[in-house]
C-alpha cells in the first residue's frame, strides 16, 4: 500500500489512535497510588541517581550536572522506551490482530506516541531546575518543537521496523535491551562530546540520537544555537528511512496474523 | 454491481512452523519438515451488492479462512480478492475490549477499531445502548459484566456501523433467545436495506432465513454454488 494510502487509512482510524495510546498511558500506572506522577518520579529518581554516581562518586567535571543529565537523559528515555515497547507492541496485540482488521501501523503509532506524551510530562522537571540552578529561559526554546518532530519520525521509524521484524525473530526483544544499554553508554548523555577521545570523535558524530540530544542539551543546557545544519540533514534521512520502513512493515503486517 | 470479487483464490498454511532456534541452525537440522496445508483452493467468487451469502461446509472446510481473508486479516498466497464499500467484520465479538474501561469506553473504542470516528459513535451511541439492553451498567468497567452483556454490547457496536458489506462469522450464539431474536431481526434490516451479508454458520435455520445464495465447501474446496434451497438439499442429503 502506498504511503499516502496508508496515511489516508490511519487517518480515518485517528480515533483508536487516540483510544490506544490513552489506553497505553493508563495501563502503565493502572492501580497505582501516584499514577501519572510516575512519569515524573522515574526520570527524577534516574536523574538523581546518576547525578550521584558520576558527578558526587566520580566527580565528572560538568557545572550544574543535574540539568545538563536533564537534557539528555529525558529525550533519552523517550527514545529508549518507545523503542522496546514498540518492540513487543505487535506480538501483545496479536489477539487483535488475528480477529479484527485495522491498520497495523496503529499499535505501533500508539505506543511511541504514549511514550512521548510521556516525555512532555516529564520536560515539566524542566521549571524547578531551571529555578535551582538560577538558569533563565532562552529564545532557542523555540526551536525544540522542530527537534521533537525529528525524534518523532526517527523514533517511529525504527519502531515500526524492529515491532515488524520482533513477530519473526523473537530474540529482538532481548538483543534489544542490550543494544540500548550500549547506546545509552556511547552517546553522550551522562558525559559530554569533547570528553571523547578525538580519534573516535567521528564514530560518534553518526549517532543519529546522539545529534537529537546534542540539540536539547545545546537549548536546555549550552544556552547557545543548537547545530540547525545538521538536523537538517537529519531529518531528511529520517523522512527517507520512515518511507522505506513503512514499505518494509506494510509488506511483513500481511503475515502478523499467521504468527503473532 | 459487485461487491466482492474472489479470482482463483488459494491460502496455504505451514504447519510445525516452529521456529527455528539456535540449535536447529548449529545442527543443521532441518530435519523438521514443513507440512503444507492448503486450506483453500482456487476458489472464485463474485457477490454482487445487496446479495446475502452463506458459506456451509464441515470444520475445516476453509470457511473461515475465507472470511479471514475477505476481512483482509489474512492474506492469500495465489489469486486475488478484492471488495468494494466499507466492510465490517463480526468475526470475533468484544476482541478489542479493554477489561478496565468502562462499557461506554469501549463503545468508542471498539467504534474506532471499526474506522467510525467519535461524531459517529455520538449519534449512535443512544441507539447502541438500547439495542445491547446495558442499561445503568454502561459505566462500569466491562470486566465486572456477564458474558451475555459483554458479548450484547460488543454485538451492538458492530452492527451499529452500517457497513455496506457485513461479514458474520457464528456468533448468533449471543445471549438468550429474545436478543438472538433481536440479532436476526437487526441482520435483516440491514438487509434490506441493501447491505451485502456474507455468513459463515453451522445453523441451517439461521443460514435459511438471512441467505438467498449459498457456497458449500468441502477441504478448501467449493463444491456448489447457488440458491439456498437446492444447495442446503444437496448439503443435507450429503451429511446423512
Amino acid at each position: 500500500m502506498s504511503i499516502i494510502n496508508s496515511l489516508k487509512e490511519i487517518y480515518k482510524y485517528r480515533n483508536m489512535v487516540n483510544y490506544f495510546t490513552r489506553s497505553e498511558l493508563r495501563n502503565r500506572y493502572k492501580g497505582s497510588v501516584l499514577g501519572v506522577f510516575w512519569s515524573i518520579l522515574n526520570p527524577l529518581f534516574l536523574l538523581l541517581l546518576y547525578s550521584f554516581v558520576f558527578s558526587f562518586v566520580m566527580k565528572i567535571s560538568i557545572p550544574n550536572y543535574l540539568l545538563f543529565l536533564f537534557s539528555g537523559l529525558v529525550p533519552w528515555i523517550c527514545f529508549k522506551s518507545s523503542i522496546l515497547t514498540s518492540s513487543g507492541s505487535i506480538v501483545g496485540n496479536g489477539g487483535l490482530i488475528k480477529k479484527v482488521y485495522f491498520p497495523r501501523e496503529i499499535i505501533v503509532l500508539s505506543s511511541v506516541m504514549s511514550n512521548f506524551i510521556n516525555m512532555f510530562i516529564a520536560l515539566i522537571l524542566i521549571v524547578p531546575l531551571l529555578f535551582v540552578y538560577q538558569v533563565p529561559i532562552n529564545k532557542y526554546y523555540l526551536l525544540l518543537p522542530l527537534v521533537i518532530i525529528v525524534q518523532f519520525i526517527f523514533t517511529l521509524s525504527l519502531s515500526m521496523i524492529v515491532s515488524a521484524f520482533t513477530v519473526f525473530v523473537r530474540d529482538l526483544r532481548q538483543i534489544l535491551d542490550i543494544v540500548m544499554m550500549g547506546l545509552f553508554y556511547t552517546t553522550p548523555i551522562v558525559y559530554k562530546t569533547d570528553m571523547i577521545p578525538e580519534k573516535i570523535q567521528d564514530f560518534f558524530n553518526i549517532n543519529p540520537i546522539a545529534i537529537i540530544i546534542k540539540f536539547y542539551q545545546d537549548v536546555i543546557y549550552h544556552n547557545q544555537m543548537p547545530n540547525i545544519m545538521s538536523l537538517a540533514v537529519l531529518s531528511v534521512c529520517c523522512i527517507a528511512m520512515l518511507y522505506i520502513s513503512h514499505k518494509i512493515f506494510s509488506h511483513l503486517s500481511k503475515w502478523f496474523a499467521e504468527h503473532v | 454491481m459487485e461487491a466482492i470479487r474472489v479470482e482463483a483464490l488459494s491460502k496455504k498454511f505451514v504447519l510445525n512452523n516452529r521456529p527455528k532456534m539456535l540449535k536447529d541452525w548449529i545442527l543443521m537440522n532441518d530435519r523438521q519438515k514443513k507440512k503444507e496445508f492448503w486450506a483453500l483452493k482456487n476458489i472464485n467468487i463474485n457477490i454482487h451488492k445487496g446479495e446475502s451469502v452463506g458459506i456451509i461446509g464441515r470444520n475445516g472446510s476453509g470457511k473461515s479462512t475465507l472470511l479471514k481473508i475477505i476481512s483482509k486479516i489474512l492474506y492469500p498466497t495465489l489469486g486475488s480478492i478484492e471488495t468494494f464499500g466499507n466492510v465490517s467484520s463480526l468475526l470475533e465479538l468484544g476482541a478489542g475490549f479493554k477489561q478496565d474501561f468502562t462499557g461506554r469506553e469501549n463503545v468508542y473504542l471498539n467504534a474506532s477499531i471499526l474506522g467510525m470516528n467519535k461524531q459517529e459513535v455520538d449519534k449512535k451511541f443512544q441507539s447502541i445502548l438500547e439495542f445491547s439492553e446495558i442499561e445503568e451498567f454502561i459505566d462500569q468497567p466491562v470486566r465486572t459484566y456477564s458474558s451475555g452483556m459483554y458479548m450484547r454490547l460488543a454485538y451492538s457496536v458492530a452492527v451499529s456501523s452500517n457497513p455496506d458489506i457485513l461479514l458474520i462469522d457464528e456468533i448468533l450464539s449471543v445471549g438468550d433467545s429474545k436478543f438472538k431474536k433481536k440479532c436476526i431481526d437487526k441482520i435483516m434490516e440491514l438487509k434490506s436495506i441493501g447491505t451485502t451479508i456474507l455468513l459463515v454458520s453451522h445453523s441451517d435455520s439461521m443460514v435459511q432465513r438471512v441467505c438467498d445464495r449459498l457456497i458449500w465447501l468441502d477441504k478448501g474446496e467449493m463444491v456448489m454454488d447457488g440458491i439456498s434451497e437446492d444447495v442446503m438439499a444437496k448439503y443435507s442429503e450429503k451429511m446423512i
